[in-house]
């Protein structure tokens, strides 16, 4: 009896992974190659919207919960008068940590309203946004917005914030939308620097230097040089969007090109306001 | 799998789902943040055998991956096989010998991290392989190992009727 349960689990069990693994595989060829991307984005996109009010809504409950246990206080077994002292204490901290805060968040919107300013964008519509969070993925450098469709967030927008470029938007639902940050390693930008210089601006990894690619080695590009989207014919981005700094020049003997290295202007790891830019791109 | 482990499994992936786009997303080890729905095919292969391992891999991959922007599809692949491959490696030892999930966990959360990165970069996208991916595996491996002795608890509960039936068909 043993021995004709055991064959009967293992078919089982090779059908049902043999099932499973050639649905992951089929699904994953629809997704990579296009063929039913109206079916894989769509079902993302209902997904996300349906996904994100719950998700507002868990991060409301979750945040004060935190707050209190954050500022709850060492009661010990200490005099009551010691123990009012201590809550005092604790609510100056807050109140502290909280101007801090305010004083944190004033300095990045000051910034992102110079970035709004700047001719290359002033002039363009653009949607105000909230970072809602980041890097859902490891394998991912991006953050979502809470701006999608309905507020005219479009796919592959440029979003600027405090400094300069941040990314593009990569996906988009109804309420949010996916920015895929300069850094991500898909992350491909037309720019130019110098005297109309032009080349291409490669992310590598979060937290790792862009790499620009496609300069000469009779380039003249020195370390702390400004670089900006170069808005060719048919650009994702409108040109002169500050974009990154220049950290390291090499000269490779033998090499075509020079090895380059930015920095982002804006802070990647620290986003709290962006704004998306309307951007038809030039035909 | 029966229709209430079934239901029970899905309520399971949903909340653990919750928990890691809010909660887990905030703790960040230098830039790393762990991955407790890897956690899912993991727990259900040592409680209930290879097939509910890739269930519920293949379930969970496919949640995860419906909020993130890689390639859709491939959690759900690396989960399918990271838990049949732990079902059928564990068997009914683990069950047995207490503190050996940790060890399952940590070994195959790493296996499972460098898997996908793998898979990816062979699908096209090579920044996978431009991540640290170091610190992701170490991170990932850790928190699940912490993580393990719950989460088996978690998914057997879940997993009622069939983590009885594994556990009977290993002790034979």
């Amino acid at each position: 009896m043993a021995r004709a349960v055991r064959p009967r689990r293992s078919r089982r069990t090779l059908t049902t992974v043999l099932v499973l693994v050639l649905l992951s595989v089929t699904i994953i060829t629809l997704d990579e190659t296009g063929r039913a991307e109206f079916f894989t984005s769509g079902v993302k996109t209902a997904a996300s919207d349906l996904y994100s009010p719950l998700r507002s809504g868990v991060n409301g409950v979750l945040d004060p919960i935190g707050r209190f246990f954050a500022g709850a206080v060492d009661y010990g077994s200490v005099e009551q008068e010691n123990q009012k002292l201590q809550e005092k204490i604790t609510a100056l901290e807050h109140e502290r940590t909280a101007a801090a805060s305010a004083s944190a968040m004033y300095r990045a919107l000051q910034r992102l309203l110079a970035t709004d300013r700047l001719p290359s964008v002033s002039a363009l519509p653009k949607v105000p946004a909230e970072v809602i969070a980041q890097n859902t993925s490891d394998f991912a450098a991006t953050v979502t917005v809470d701006k999608g469709r309905d507020e005219g967030v479009s796919l592959g927008d440029p979003v600027i914030g405090p400094g300069g470029l941040v990314g593009e938007v990569v996906t988009v639902t109804h309420t949010t939308a996916t920015v895929r940050l300069l850094t991500d390693g898909k992350s491909k930008i037309g720019v130019s620097f110098g005297h109309q210089q032009e080349a291409t601006l490669d992310g590598t990894g979060q937290g790792r230097a862009l790499q620009i690619e496609y300069v000469p080695t009779t380039s003249p590009v020195s370390k702390g040089e400004l670089i900006s989207t170069s808005g060719l014919q048919g650009a994702a981005f409108p040109p002169g969007i500050p974009v990154a700094r220049v950290v390291s020049v090499r000269d490779i003997v033998g090499a075509a090109d020079k090895q380059v290295t930015a920095r982002p202007l804006a802070d990647l790891a620290d986003l709290t306001y962006v704004e998306v830019v309307q951007w038809a791109g030039s035909s | 799998m029966t229709g209430r482990s079934a239901v029970r499994t899905l309520v399971v992936v949903a909340l653990v789902l919750l928990a890691q786009t809010t909660i887990i997303l905030e703790i960040r080890v230098d830039g790393a943040s762990p991955d407790v729905m890897l956690l899912l095919p993991i727990a259900a292969g040592v409680a209930a055998g290879p097939v509910e391992g890739a269930t519920v891999g293949f379930v969970a991959g496919i949640a995860a991956d419906l909020l993130t922007p890689t390639p859709l599809g491939l959690s759900a692949l690396v989960g399918t096989l990271v838990g049949l491959a732990v079902g059928a490696i564990s068997g009914g030892v683990v069950r047995d010998l207490r503190g050996l999930p940790t060890l399952v966990a940590l070994v195959s959360s790493a296996a499972a991290v460098m898997l996908y990165a793998v898979l990816g970069a062979v699908l096209g996208e090579s920044q996978f392989l431009h991540v640290d991916l170091a610190g992701v595996v170490a991170v990932v491996a850790v928190a699940n190992a912490l993580l393990a002795g719950p989460a088996v608890r978690l998914m057997r509960w879940a997993l009622a009727g069939d983590a009885e039936r594994a556990t009977a068909g290993g002790r034979r």
